[in-house]
């Protein structure tokens, strides 16, 4: 077959330039190898990519044999060529051209996508550094740097100010300012929650002692402010001192109370240059300096802050209890045990000091609940189970006389011996022996009563002297009973919670095996609590002995020093005004002359 | 003279300081002794924080410096004293925490720090052992020039393989036109490329060239030894890319997590007194 060619390639311009010749062969082969009539010099091509061949009706037609060949944008294996179609071989663009008349077939043949420089092919596979990729530091800081602001500034600024939006996020459990939190509330604030503001009322303030006071509006300052004097001296000690400085929130459930020693002992281990008036002794560590114990005791017969003395551990002369009672601690701990009303008895400290409802101290001792079981008041016991009532003297004159004037006025069997002539068994006494009768029974009465407060039953616990009015008409001024004064509380001014002490026995601490005396203070001294407490610093052996471990910090509260102490409660308000600063003594007392316990 | 690192600048002047810086913080964290126990709001804590924060303050400073192109002294100075002074932050940062941590803005400001400073700790590993590798791959070469030698060995196994069998110019032309060098972040990173035409091509001129005598196992050795060339240019590229993206891929963290921890420090300090 004899094809025309007609190769074409461009100018500078862009125009075509075509390069014509005639290729004879039986067959028209295309491709890259040298033995192809259409040798066409690229990578891209087939060595033997297609063939166009003539059949024998002049109709020629293109097969493709190694390579791909697209007819008019289709792919196809063979076609008959018709003029005016366009072959794609690779990089090569054919078209058919209309027959020539010494030829069987015209193509036109141009490359239209020609390789690229080597260079230029090589660096478009080149990619360097990170910069060309997606990764971006402006980007990335611009994101990081909002969602920081957002979540963590912004949106908690501006629940702080729209509080209708905070509670309502709040209530969503989406509080803003949660992030804020610089750590867990005390245990008492912690129904606070979310509620910043309860405690942080106004931005970039300091919580102000008002926010505080709100809740706390009982709580005290140091020492009473009920005096001018008291009043300079707060102010000078503790000046514009906020709340916070010592109760610091967001520590945990434990956190808010202030317990080291330097809290006090910064103004008590010279408590004169603060207060050169001041009448109490200087300390600065527990176990070196530490005063002896001062024992608050009850004074019998006095009432109000008179009835209170202290009194030092170290002050032998002084350092005894006159309760107006008898009560040999000896005799009831003997331990071959004592005659109770059912035989031998072993007593312990419990029978008596009972636990009171927070086990911090005891309910009182009295007479109905520990003594009476075995402290009977019968005064006739031979003939009856009756008892003298435990109160006034008159009261107990009077049941005695009663008892004895029924017995003789009365034909009641009696197993006395009678004066002969005044009565027999089973005989009524007559109108005229009744004077004698009740003669016998004031005589006899009198003899019973004497007995009661000289001999026995009330003489046996009670300071009882003879009256002076033995002749007077009132026959309850012919004795007097000492009044009576049992400390409830030794050491107010301190704490000391006996149910967490309770491992102990109690004789550990209160030497009472030897007492013979109701005048001997079985309080514990200094060097008991030294045994197990150490100082300010903690110790490894020692359990801690700060300030803070006994003594409170608010003492010039109403309630300082007493709540949870004094059984049945107490109520300051209810006490005279000069007794406030010392309301834990005026707690103690009950203005009753016979003494007894506090109520 | 040895080449001395920014590490060991001008006998560890920096060093020396943070040092210094470090152990007078330990030592007032030591004997302070505040009666509720240290935490940021102490007069101590409050002063570790202030230390700290400026700190931070400077050491962002330096990042906007280098940018800039405009450094007030020696870069290098300036690079050690990051370095050293950044480290010291650790220290300062934990005792105004007094080690405490909650889910808070706080501890956020805290962490964001450490991660910043751990990964400047990386930052420092890479500048002292990647460059040396760097030069040791390159030699006298640049990555312009691997480049070019690359091209020219493509022109030469294009010619070649122009006259030899479909399957070898295939192989050769797939080899010029899809061998990556570089790439997205993965691609810049990873080791091992698998796939790489170029690689494929050696293997297929090798084991036709034992299949074929005379004129056309001339023409495969010629191009198998092209190819292995190019074999191993493309991998010194590779190897180069690779070793100047983990250089700085960890700036990508390490900026802006700078930036974040500059945001949440803002959001820490307003939080405190704002509930103050």
């Amino acid at each position: 077959m004899k094809t025309k060619l007609a190769t074409i390639t461009r100018n500078k311009k862009g125009q075509p330039v075509s390069t014509e010749q005639t290729v004879v062969a039986e067959t028209l082969r295309i491709g890259r190898g040298a033995d192809c009539k259409l040798h066409l010099s690229d990578p891209r091509i087939a060595l033997f990519h297609a063939e166009i061949i003539c059949g024998v009706d002049e109709i020629s037609y293109i097969e493709a044999r190694g390579g791909a060949i697209s007819i008019d944008g289709s792919l196809e294996r063979a076609a008959t060529l018709k003029v005016g179609q366009r072959i794609l071989i690779g990089p090569f663009e054919l078209f058919v051209l209309p027959a020539q008349k010494d030829a069987n077939l015209a193509l036109s043949v141009e490359l239209i996508d020609p390789l690229k420089d080597d260079v230029e092919e090589v660096k478009s596979h080149v990619k360097a550094g990170l910069k060309s990729t997606w990764l971006s530091k402006r980007t990335f800081s611009w994101a990081a740097a909002a969602a920081v602001f957002l979540v963590f500034l912004a949106w908690p600024v501006i629940s702080a100010f729209d509080s209708g939006h905070g509670k309502q996020m709040a209530k969503m459990g989406l509080a803003a300012d949660a992030s804020w939190d610089v750590g867990p509330l005390s245990s008492a604030h912690a129904s606070f929650g979310s509620n910043c503001s309860s405690c942080h009322q106004q931005p970039f303030v300091h919580v102000t002692n008002g926010a505080c006071e709100e809740c706390h509006k009982k709580i005290g300052w140091h020492f009473a402010l009920d005096t001018k004097e008291a009043k300079t001296l707060h102010t000078g000690v503790f000046g514009d001192t906020r709340c916070s400085e010592c109760h610091r929130d967001h520590k945990g459930p434990m956190g808010l109370v202030r317990s080291d020693s330097p809290l006090c002992t910064d103004c008590h281990q010279n408590l004169k240059s603060r207060h050169p008036q001041t009448g109490v002794a200087d300390v600065a560590e527990f176990t070196k300096d530490h005063p002896p114990f001062k024992v608050s005791m009850l004074l019998p017969g006095k009432t109000g802050a008179a009835a209170i003395v202290r009194i030092a551990q170290d002050d032998k002369k002084r350092f005894v209890e006159a309760s107006g009672l008898k009560f040999p601690h000896d005799v009831h701990l003997n331990p071959k045990g004592i005659r109770g009303p059912s035989g031998n008895a072993q007593m312990e400290c419990k029978n008596c000091h009972v636990p009171d409802e927070t086990s911090t101290r005891f309910k009182p001792v009295t007479m109905g609940e520990h003594c009476q079981s075995c402290h009977s008041l019968e005064f006739e016991p031979k003939s009856t189970t009756r008892q003298v009532p435990h109160g006034k003297i008159a009261d107990v004159i009077a049941t005695v006389q009663e008892h004895y004037a029924q017995i003789a006025l009365t034909d009641a069997p009696i197993d006395v011996v009678l004066e002969d002539g005044i009565k027999r068994p089973g005989q009524r006494v007559g109108e005229s022996k009744r004077e004698a009768a009740l003669a016998w029974a004031n005589t006899k009465a009198e003899k019973i009563t004497q007995e009661l407060f000289e001999v026995r039953v009330c003489f046996e616990c009670h300071e009882i002297k003879r009256g002076d009015g033995a002749t007077a008409v009132d026959p309850a001024t012919r004795w007097q009973i000492a009044p009576i004064a049992v400390t409830q509380h030794w050491l107010p001014k301190a704490r000391f919670p006996h149910s967490r002490h309770s491992t102990y026995k109690c004789s550990s601490c209160h030497d009472v095996a030897g007492s013979k005396t109701s005048a001997n203070i079985a309080i514990p001294d200094i060097k008991n609590c030294r045994e197990c407490h150490g100082g300010n610093v903690t110790s490894k052996d020692k359990a801690p002995g700060t300030c803070e471990t006994c003594h409170g910090f608010h003492t010039g509260s109403p309630k300082s020093g007493v709540p949870a102490i004094v059984p049945g409660g107490n109520q300051p308000k209810l006490l005279p005004k000069a007794a406030a600063a010392n309301t834990y003594h005026a707690a103690l007392l009950t203005p009753n002359s016979t003494g007894g316990a506090p109520q | 003279m040895r080449h001395r690192t920014i590490l060991e600048y001008r006998d560890y002047r920096y060093l020396k300081l943070a040092v210094f810086i470090v152990l007078a913080v330990i030592f007032a964290y030591g004997w302070y002794k505040y009666p509720l126990g240290h935490y940021g709001g102490t007069p101590l804590g409050y002063t570790l924080g202030t230390i700290g924060a400026l700190l931070i303050l400077w050491l962002m400073w330096l990042g906007v410096q280098k940018r800039r192109y405009r450094t007030t002294g020696d870069i290098k100075g300036w690079l050690s004293a990051h370095i050293y002074l950044g480290t010291s932050l650790v220290i300062i940062a934990t005792l105004h925490a007094a080690f405490q941590v909650g889910w808070n803005v706080h501890t956020l400001a805290y962490v964001l720090m450490m991660v910043v400073i751990a990964s400047g700790f990386y930052g420092v590993y890479t500048y002292l052992r990647f460059p040396t590798l760097m030069t040791e791959n390159l030699a006298e070469d640049t990555l312009e020039s691997l480049t070019l030698k690359i091209a020219d060995i493509d022109r030469e196994a294009r010619r070649l393989a122009l006259g030899m069998s479909d399957e070898v110019n295939r192989a050769v032309l797939a080899s010029i036109q899809e061998t990556r060098i570089g790439g997205g972040v993965y691609a810049q990173l990873r080791e091992n490329v698998s796939n790489c035409p170029t690689t494929t091509a050696v293997k297929l001129i090798k084991s036709l060239a034992a299949k074929v005598k005379g004129d056309e196992a001339r023409k495969h050795q010629d191009l198998y030894g092209m190819m292995l060339r190019k074999q191993r240019l493309v991998a010194r590229a590779r190897t180069d890319i690779r070793y100047k993206a983990i250089m700085d891929i960890w700036l990508f963290f390490h900026v802006p997590l700078s930036v974040a921890l500059l945001v949440a420090l803002t959001a820490h300090i307003v939080a405190v007194f704002f509930y103050w």
